[in-house]
């Protein structure tokens, strides 16, 4: 007997998170519909589903976009939460925003506790190469120190846009594996820091 | 069995507080107490493991949890039989806990089998028992069974209430005895503990009875009664005013000073007895059944309950029954009408808000999450249908609003529909009863609009949404033969002119009225401050005397022997307490007179005075406030 297909296509959620305004909402629209918005609406939280194959496997992505400001933030922890994978985007043309990953990386890391968490640093609006301030080593550079892909893309051009969601969601299928074959005294073990957390707060 | 010996109201002093003077429908409390010996003993062998497991640290891999309040009982357990003692009563209440983590799971699967065509299909909200623990729906303060138990439509109404309202509107009308008949009492718990949990109830599952004692059991779990303790002595005062239109006014008054939440539940109650009492020719139960039925419910004697159903036009106009529909799921088909959908959206962000509310307050579970997401997806979902609309309209932009006035069923209903817009209940809600004061003709006279506006500000903020729907002109003249048949309001021609006059004359003399009421009060508050001034000069002299003179001999030695002496005292108290009642009854009848008084002279003045000169008056101070 080979593998029987599962009832349900097994389901990934990806978490997009970053500054205001450097293309998290355009990425997953581009992702979803194909379609590009030029015009900028803030975002609260957005959440998207699609059916897609990866590597011939039917799965399914839960994509969250969520809102840059800090308005949001008590929100926002509670999508971390249940996140499986994170894409955190900044935008080469604002300096400012690459230096907030650091803020938002810390963030996941301190809500999921993990430090192996499905994560891919992305610079977005890499058609906007004549107004880049970010340059492209630097990025790699925290990257490499953060243990994680560093990918550039463009929202406008599309260019990358399924590479970084289909990467992101190939770390989060090894990632589920590899708990799977661990036995369950791991799983056990991480449910109960959970349920410890959850005292904690 | 014995299980409602006395021993058990020793352990659990109040548990029967509010049934102890109730024959009827001494329900389901009690049915937590029922614990049987295999409970027991599983409850037993269970503890003394989780004491070990807790060493071990497994603790937090103990089934779920559930409410505590009111731990359900196995179905299994009615076969066994035991004489307890008090050490077991005991015990038992300790391991309530856990006996009913053992038994909840087989609970909350029943509900799900068999589901129709009821609300949300799906499962989506469950395992959070913990929730159930922290935050029960029943047994809290009303508001905050509000607030946890929230109906996303805006209308702040406890969740149970609004759905048992519901489904006995739809169900349980013909249902003969309906609010007599008690449900079982397992089933009624089960239904408590569904809401607990957050869980969907389908009453489609269950019967009326279930229903209305659902509802009986929720009022009755109430830490403070629906007319709260400030105002209960004298809403029973008022109920028990014998003219009709003096009892009218004080109820209320008294209404209107309730708080919001509980004016609204109130007359939510009540609107709801009053459709049922219409139906009494099929279900036998009129309004003076119901109030029977009903009064230890609501924690009142039935003559107020029932003088409530009586006056529910005046106390409660303009209150509809709407219908809940609770947010969308990702079951349902998603609405393409660019109206239902900005309400459905509202509905979703006031789901979405509690969910994170209950997050943020460390309530987290897979399942709550997996909502989460779903809530969030659907809202995603409605938002680009909005935006993909308006992007198709803006060439037309006419249509959002026609599709509108399609849902409108007279030029009223859409007054008061944009006036509340986004807290608007569905508009499906066609269907809903709609009670009013008087049957409303779509063209009433601005003035006599503004009048009423101004009269329900209070009510209207809270029953905003609630005017959508059908008016049902037969609510008057189905409404019962009533012992008090001086009834002011006998306006059942719906002729538009005669409408008018009426409005006309009801306006002016309660102008008139205001003025009198201004004068009395203007009178009153004199008298008031002249016997102020008095009682000062009183106690300036008492105190005076007190220091001149010395400290007064004592009574007793006026009096041979100490038993006389109590004796006379005992007297004493009795004669001026029965006059106090005397004074009270007095003081009443003197404002009942006055005030019946003030009705008279405005009559009389109405019916002297020219009606173009009213007319006039009407413009200038429209804006004046009856006290
Ligand atoms: N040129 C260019 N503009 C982009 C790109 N991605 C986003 N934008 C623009 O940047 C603005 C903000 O994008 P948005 O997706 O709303 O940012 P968010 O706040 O991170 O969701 C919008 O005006 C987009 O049109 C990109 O890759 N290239
Ligand atoms: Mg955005």
């Amino acid at each position: 007997m080979s593998k029987k297909p599962t009832v349900q296509p097994a389901l990934h959620k990806v978490i997009m998170v970053g500054s205001g305004g450097v293309g998290k909402s355009a990425l997953t629209l581009q992702f979803m519909y194909d379609e590009f918005v030029e015009d900028y609406e803030p975002t609260k939280a957005d959440s998207y589903r699609k059916k897609i194959l990866l590597d011939g496997e039917e799965v399914q992505i839960d994509i969250l976009d969520t809102a840059g400001q800090e308005d949001y933030a008590a929100i926002r922890d509670n999508y971390f939460r249940s996140g499986e994978g994170f894409l955190c985007i900044f935008s080469i043309t604002e300096d400012e925003s690459f230096q907030a990953t650091q803020e938002f990386r810390e963030q996941i890391l301190r809500v999921k506790n993990d430090d192996n968490i499905p994560f891919l640093l992305v610079g977005n609006k890499c058609d906007l190469e004549e107004k880049r301030k970010v340059s492209f080593q630097e990025a790699q550079d925290r990257a490499n120190k953060w243990g994680v892909p560093y990918v550039e893309t463009s929202a406008k051009t599309r260019e990358h846009v399924d590479k970084v969601f289909y990467d992101l969601m190939r770390e989060i299928r090894a990632r589920k594996k590899e708990e799977n074959k661990t036995s369950n005294g791991r799983g056990k073990d991480k449910n109960k820091k959970k349920k410890l957390k959850c005292c904690i707060l | 069995m014995d299980f409602d010996s006395p021993e058990v109201m020793k352990d659990f002093p109040g548990l029967y507080s509010s049934e102890k003077k109730k024959g009827a429908d001494n329900d389901y409390n009690d049915e937590s107490e029922k614990t049987t010996k295999k409970d027991m003993l599983i409850g037993k062998r269970k503890e003394k493991k989780d004491k070990k497991d807790k060493d071990k640290g497994y603790a937090a891999l103990e089934g779920e949890s559930s409410d505590e309040a009111s731990p359900c009982k196995s179905k299994k357990s009615k076969t066994f039989k035991f004489t307890k003692s008090k050490d077991k009563e005991k015990e038992k209440q300790k391991e309530k806990h856990e006996v009913t983590k053992k038994s909840r799971p087989k609970k909350s699967e029943k509900p799900q089998k068999g589901r129709k065509g009821f609300g949300p299909s799906k499962q989506i909200v469950g395992g959070s028992s913990e929730l159930a623990d922290a935050l029960p729906i029943f047994g809290v303060d009303l508001e905050e069974a509000c607030k946890r138990g929230r109906c996303h439509d805006g209308i702040f109404i406890p969740l149970p209430i609004r759905e048992c309202v519901d489904y006995i509107e739809a169900a349980g009308i013909n249902f003969e005895g309906v609010y007599k008949i008690s449900g079982p009492k397992n089933k009624v718990s089960q239904i408590k503990k569904l809401y607990n949990n957050r869980q969907v109830v389908h009453f489609s599952e269950y019967d009326v009875p279930t229903a209305t004692s659902s509802l009986k059991m929720f009022l009755r779990d109430l830490p403070e009664p629906i007319f709260t303790n400030d105002l209960l002595i004298r809403f029973e005062e008022a109920g028990a005013i014998l003219n009709y239109n003096t009892r009218e006014k004080h109820l209320k008054t008294l209404v209107e000073s309730l708080p919001s939440v509980n004016r609204l539940l109130l007359g939510w109650l009540v609107v709801h007895l009053h459709n049922i009492s219409l139906k009494k020719h099929v279900n036998k139960m009129d309004k003076q059944a119901l109030a029977q039925a009903l009064n230890h419910t609501f924690h009142v004697s039935s003559r107020l309950l029932h003088a409530l159903l009586l006056h529910q036009e005046a106390l409660f106009p303009n209150l509809t029954i709407t219908k809940y529909y609770p947010p969308l799921d990702s079951g349902s088909a998603l609405p393409d009408d660019p109206v239902i959908i900005e309400k459905e959206l509202s509905k979703l962000e006031s789901l979405l808000s509690q969910i994170h509310w209950e997050m943020q307050n460390g309530h987290i579970s897979k399942t709550r999450e997996e909502h989460l997401w779903e809530v969030q997806r659907i809202t995603t979902e409605l938002k680009r249908k909005l935006k993909k609309f308006a992007k198709t309209e803006s060439s037309q932009p006419d249509q959002a609003k026609s599709s509108q006035e399609k849902q409108e069923d007279n030029a009223k209903d859409e007054l008061d529909n944009t006036k509340d817009e986004l807290d608007n209940a569905e508009v499906q809600d066609q269907a809903t009863v709609v009670i009013s004061e008087e049957p409303e003709a779509p063209k009433l006279e601005q003035a006599s609009d503004e009048n009423k506006l101004e009269e329900e500000k209070e009510i209207h903020v809270e029953e905003k949404g609630d005017c959508s729907g059908i008016l049902k002109d037969q609510q008057r003249s189905d409404s019962e033969e009533d012992e008090y048949t001086d009834s002011e309001i006998t306006s059942t021609d719906s002729e538009l002119l005669e409408e008018c006059q009426y409005f006309d004359e009801k306006i002016v003399t309660m102008k008139i009225k205001n003025n009198l009421l201004k004068e009395l009060i203007e009178t009153l508050m004199m008298n008031i401050n002249k016997e102020k001034m008095e009682i000062g000069e009183y106690q300036r002299q008492i105190l005076n005397l007190k220091r001149g003179l010395p400290q007064r001999p004592p009574y007793k030695k006026c009096l041979k022997d100490p038993n006389s002496f109590h004796e006379v005292q005992t007297l004493l108290a009795r004669e001026n307490h029965m006059l106090q009642i005397k004074k009270l009854h007095l003081v009443r009848q003197v404002m009942e007179q006055t005030e019946q008084c003030i009705d008279l002279t405005a009559k009389l003045k109405y019916t002297f005075k020219d009606i173009k000169d009213q007319k006039i008056m009407q413009g200038k101070d429209i804006t004046t406030k009856t006290p």
